[in-house]
């Protein structure tokens, strides 16, 4: 293949073109990566998709009369269902790779220095992925999200000093007429955050991995562009497989009915990738109960560097490993008793796969990892 | 020499690699066609304005020397019937003593003669024209008249005395029949 790079028509007069091609088919990476190295370029190319398809929606959406816009896209609008069904399902594909994402981070233990940046961009992008996709259902207008709604703003406004002035600032007051509206500039606002997130990483990441001798390195393209076009396919294949056959995959049938103060929604009723913080602000009760539990579940991931006292360059144990895959099906678990699943039991079972998630992280984490660094 | 030396290494032009690049490319192009082509045509017309913008108007109701106002596309259409005696007086117009010289069948549909069908819009200051309800001034031609500039319209749309210099637009429309006219 020929690798040098000849002025075309378009660099010669836009040089910053032939420097980004130079920069694709010049070898600066590693002879190989691990197959979910692709995850963070997948989330992203998720996050573009989402991007275009919510583009469309908003085009059709009124949060004034929000139930009765989506039954517009539903029924109205040309295609207006796989839209739809294009937002939905790449919605659940993005938020299963960054579930994936934090699992492989923890099991690699690549939150340890120096990728703690990483990590922790990575943690913020999570939350940032978290609060656009409850914004989104939200914005559904039906009766979970319109409770959701009522409980996110009475708990936001009643938050002493300056949380609460934050919520007031977020939220404008109680839920009302026109906080749809509000929440919709807020839901493709910080949708746009995520991707300014995302570059961070990109750059911190590169900064905290150690270059390969210069003869063990290949360039991105073909290499690989060849591997992330495979996870692209992989993708959209199970992608095709939801939107089509599983569309209101994950989501409560609570949300088919129009939000009203009427239409009283039982249970969490949230999406499926909302439902283990669902739990967990569940296990705290009172006022700032909801808000305690999530602030506690997303600060446990944040300190994680700091909770793991393994020291640099130690290889994980078995046990540490068997107790992040325990987690990771703790959490799972926490998300399936929060949607009520469990009938009777969904109360008791949150509480210990609650108490379980919070266990692993401030108790088991700082003593494993120390015993195995011995 | 090179050429073999190419095919075994698989980078030559007609290699196999190559035809797999452009196997791969070409499927991938056509599933990013297939992707983005829902969502360009969901930013067409949906379904409630296609159908609002090919508005049918039922005209059977509509007595001789009245007319109805529709609202289309954003816009006020007249619609009026013309009598006898109109069309006799417009038929046979000498085309060099109007301002903007049409003939009379090129102002109604053939077959329909006694609809005239305009945009009720003066073509000089935007205004909407009086003298399409009944009572409201038609002007010295028995047609339309602007009341924000005087400009005066005869039955057939044709502007007959300025400022405005142009005749009333004509919508596209098409007799379903007798008595309905679909706009398109």
């Amino acid at each position: 293949m020929n690798t040098d790079v000849k002025p075309s028509w378009m660099a010669s007069r836009m040089p910053c073109l032939g420097g980004w091609w130079a920069g694709l088919t010049t070898p600066s990476m590693a002879r190989e990566a691990p197959y979910l190295a692709v995850l963070p370029w997948l989330i992203t190319a998720g996050l573009v998709f989402l991007t275009a398809s919510g583009l469309v929606l908003a085009v059709y959406y009124n949060p004034a009369d929000a139930f009765a816009s989506r039954q517009f896209i539903a029924r109205e609008v040309n295609n207006g269902w796989l839209i739809e069904g294009f937002h939905a399902t790449g919605t659940t594909l993005v938020f299963a790779a960054a579930y994936l994402l934090l699992l492989r981070g923890m099991l690699a233990r690549s939150y340890r220095a120096p990728g703690e940046l990483v990590w922790l961009l990575d943690i913020v992008a999570f939350a940032l992925l978290l609060l656009v996709g409850w914004l989104g259902f939200a914005l559904t207008g039906g009766a979970a999200g319109y409770w959701s709604v009522m409980n996110a703003t009475n708990a936001a406004m009643l938050l002493p000093g300056a949380l609460g002035a934050l919520g007031t600032w977020f939220f404008g007051g109680p839920d009302g007429p026109g906080t749809l509206a509000r929440l919709l500039v807020l839901h493709i606002a910080l949708a746009l955050v995520i991707f300014f997130i995302l570059w961070l990483r990109h750059g911190a990441k590169k900064a905290a991995t150690p270059l390969p001798a210069p003869a063990l390195r290949v360039a991105f393209h073909p290499y690989y562009t060849a591997q992330y076009f495979v996870a692209l396919v992989v993708s959209a294949l199970i992608g095709c497989v939801l939107l089509f056959f599983y569309p209101h995959f994950g989501q409560s049938p609570l949300n088919n009915v129009p939000g009203g103060p009427l239409a009283l929604a039982t249970g969490a009723g949230v999406p499926w990738y909302l439902a283990p913080l669902a739990g967990l602000s569940a296990l705290f009760h009172g006022t700032y109960g909801g808000i305690l539990g999530l602030a506690a579940g997303l600060v446990l991931l944040l300190a994680l560097p700091w909770l793991d006292r393994s020291g640099p360059g130690r290889r994980a144990g078995g046990l540490w490993r068997l107790l992040t895959w325990v987690l990771a099906l703790d959490v799972l678990g926490l998300g399936w008793a929060a949607c009520g699943a469990a009938g009777g039991l969904s109360g008791l079972l949150v509480v210990v796969f609650g108490a379980w998630y919070f266990l692993h992280f401030l108790v088991l984490t700082p003593i494993v990892t120390a015993l195995e660094a011995q | 020499m090179a050429e073999t030396s190419d095919q075994a290494m698989g980078t030559g032009e007609h290699s196999r690699r190559d035809f797999l690049t452009i196997l791969t490319a070409s499927a991938g192009a056509i599933a990013l066609g297939a992707t983005v082509w829902p969502m360009i045509d969901a930013l067409a017309p949906d379904a409630q304005s296609d159908a609002s913008g090919q508005m049918i108007v039922n005209v059977a109701g509509v007595a001789e020397n009245t007319g109805i106002a529709v609202q289309w596309a954003g816009l006020p259409i007249y619609i009026r019937r013309l009598t006898a005696k109109q069309i006799a007086d417009n038929r046979n117009l000498v085309q060099s003593s109007l301002p903007d010289p049409a003939r009379f069948k090129s102002r109604v549909k053939p077959g329909y003669d006694n609809f005239v069908v305009v945009v009720g819009l003066n073509t000089g200051i935007s205004c909407a024209l009086e003298g399409n309800t009944p009572g409201e001034p038609r002007g010295p031609y028995d047609g339309w008249l602007s009341p924000c500039d005087g400009s005066a319209y005869d039955p057939l749309g044709r502007v007959r005395r300025g400022p405005a210099r142009k005749n009333l637009v004509i919508p596209r429309f098409t007799f379903l029949d007798a008595a309905q006219i679909q706009f398109l």
